[in-house]
């Protein structure tokens, strides 16, 4: 019989440094919000117009609030934005909050010398109007599903080109996000104590990246091309507009008419 | 009995703000607690409540203007502790956003509007409540409770205003701050709030709280979970509210202790020098108000905005809410 090897009873004494690993969870955090944002399938709601409808809409709300030289249009607006934000749901409604607030306090502190220098309303304009128009983005961005944005933009006329480009980078920013999350991962699971090559990390995880990126990049035309797609988007047959659009299109159209005639009422 | 920009002198407010503190400490604490998830945004559309209340201004004895608070309705439906969070809330928008009674004042506000008067309105309705126990007793409770809750939070605020001069003076004994004293402002602002203000307090929470009852009984507290559609008739009830809301204008003078600087400087022969030198907010809408359109559009809309951003404010904050499933059990 043989003896148990000295090293195997010696009891385990390794007591690893406190790893410093901060940065690791930082870029996995901050990663794992952007997958969860582009992840975050938007859903209509019952009331919701059609998607196309809903993008012409959208564009001449925020079209309307940046040419308004009247306050109580842009009023009008947050008025509008608010009472729709109240009929989101409780997720869709936090990340809407918290895009709009963060365009109108980034607006504010671009405002800040306008303030100090006695103009504090022109800046109270500005960070509305930003409000206002981000949260319209951030609505119909949360409320349509991606399938039938890229849908609506076709039957808006953008060019293939451009949709084709949008749809891809949404894809590769979820597929590459997934890549450096899983990345990030096995170097904190493998990084035990003090890694004195951290700075070298970041470049070999942005390497990574980059090398996938190509590959999938390569790979995806490659897929689309052997099924046909000859670069050019079929809307399919374009559904007439339904009664429900045009409530919301006539809605739309009074909102212009109050633009119109407060443009020439002096404030 | 919003109380303005600069009528109390800057250590005063500070005093009320740092009183306040713990105050709104404890009542996030209970809210969080004690209110399930799923009520959390109902508290909201109580502050609406409150927040319309409050645009109703309605004349007085003596030229000036008063409204209700409906601070006890929401301590009865959701707790005092809740009332003061909604009630604060929603003075804490018409501060920031319409002007309406001063940032630096809101501590001073929400200690009489939001702390005292939920709490006197809410513990007068228990006793009474308690004592009757029925129906009928519980709305007669609710209108005493309110009555009460209202006048001890004007009484508060005429003691507010009245010491200024009495503390805060120069050589000469000109007022710097509010330049009416005790003897002044409690005859001037009391006598129309036991007559109309406080009624219009029992007429506002005697009506609400028997249609929430009745319309919506999942409206409160200790009730059951609430749908979307068991609150279709408290969203038309704000809708109305919203649309009934330009009545107030009705109402012309200003309301005491709330009139401009110069319209003061009128009326006692000199501009306060705290007064005439102090800081001004600039708010997003002042007086419910933009430019020269009429006044009803600006007060319509500033109803809507000020509506909606209470509940979009306490359905983000439900997330902070204890769950309703316990997952320990």
């Amino acid at each position: 019989m043989r003896d148990i090897p000295d090293w195997l009873t010696s009891p385990e004494q390794y007591q690893p440094v406190a790893s410093r690993d901060g940065f690791v969870t930082r870029n996995l955090l901050s990663v794992s919000s952007v997958l969860a944002f582009f992840r975050f399938g938007g859903k209509a709601s019952p009331l919701s117009p059609s998607a196309p409808t809903k993008l012409l809409i959208m564009l001449v709300c925020i079209l309307l609030t940046s040419l308004s030289r009247n306050f109580l249009f842009v009023l009008m607006m947050l008025a509008v934005v608010l009472v729709r934000a109240c009929l989101l749901p409780r997720e869709a409604l936090a990340r809407m909050m918290a895009g709009a607030a963060a365009a109108a306090g980034v607006t504010l502190l671009i405002m800040l010398p306008a303030t100090l220098l006695g103009q504090p309303q022109s800046a109270l304009t500005m960070a509305t109007k930003a409000f206002v128009a981000t949260g319209l983005v951030l609505t119909v961005a949360l409320t349509t599903p991606e399938a039938d944005l890229t849908r609506a933009l076709r039957l808006l006329r953008v060019p293939a080109i451009a949709i084709l480009t949008i749809d891809l980078t949404l894809r590769s920013i979820v597929r590459l996000g997934e890549a450096a999350s899983e990345v990030l991962t096995s170097l904190r699971l493998r990084s035990v104590g003090r890694n004195p090559n951290r700075s070298t990390t970041m470049g070999g995880i942005g390497g990574m990246v980059l090398l996938k990126a190509g590959r999938a990049a390569q790979e995806t035309h490659d897929a689309m091309r052997c099924r046909g797609f000859d670069g050019t988007y079929r809307a399919g047959s374009s559904t007439p507009p339904s009664m429900r659009d045009f409530v919301w299109l006539s809605a739309t159209a009074l909102l212009a008419l109050a633009f119109l005639y407060l443009q020439g009422v002096s404030q | 009995m919003h109380i303005p920009e600069n009528y109390l002198s800057p250590s005063t407010c500070a005093a009320f703000t740092v009183a306040m503190l713990p105050v709104w400490h404890t009542a996030v604490k209970h809210v969080r607690e004690e209110v399930p998830r799923e009520k959390v945004p109902l508290i909201g559309v109580a502050a609406a409540f409150s927040f319309l209340a409050m645009m109703f201004n309605i004349p007085l004895p003596g030229g000036t203007t008063g409204h209700a608070v409906c601070g006890t309705l929401i301590a009865i439906l959701f707790g005092p502790w809740s009332a003061t969070l909604a009630v604060s809330i929603a003075l804490a928008i018409q501060a920031v956003f319409f002007g309406d009674g001063g940032i630096l004042s809101l501590g001073a506000n929400c200690f009489n509007m939001a702390f005292v008067l939920p709490f006197v309105g809410y513990y007068v309705y228990d006793v009474i409540y308690h004592r009757m126990n029925s129906n009928q007793g519980r709305l007669v409770a609710a209108g005493i409770g309110s009555y009460v809750g209202l006048n001890a939070a004007a009484l508060l605020c005429t003691i507010e205003f009245g010491i200024q001069p009495l503390l805060f003076h120069d050589a000469s004994g000109a007022a710097l701050y509010c330049p009416y004293p005790l003897s002044v402002s409690i005859p001037a602002m009391m006598l129309g709030h036991l007559t109309i203000a406080g009624l219009a307090e029992v007429v506002f929470t005697v009506s609400i709280l028997p249609f929430v009852q009745n319309a919506a009984p999942s409206f409160g507290i200790e009730t059951s979970s609430p749908s979307k559609a068991s609150m279709a008739p408290v969203f038309g009830l704000i809708a109305v509210l919203i649309a009934a809301c330009p009545l107030g204008l009705i109402a012309t003078g200003d309301a005491w202790g709330e009139w401009g600087v110069e319209d003061l400087a009128d009326m006692v022969g000199y501009t306060p020098a705290g007064l005439g030198d102090g800081w001004e907010w600039s708010a997003l809408m002042p007086d419910y108000a933009v430019g020269s359109l009429p006044e009803w559009i600006g007060y319509v809309i500033s109803a809507v905005i000020g509506v909606s951003l209470l509940v979009v404010i306490f359905r983000l904050a439900s997330s902070m809410a204890k769950p309703t499933v316990d997952f320990d059990a």
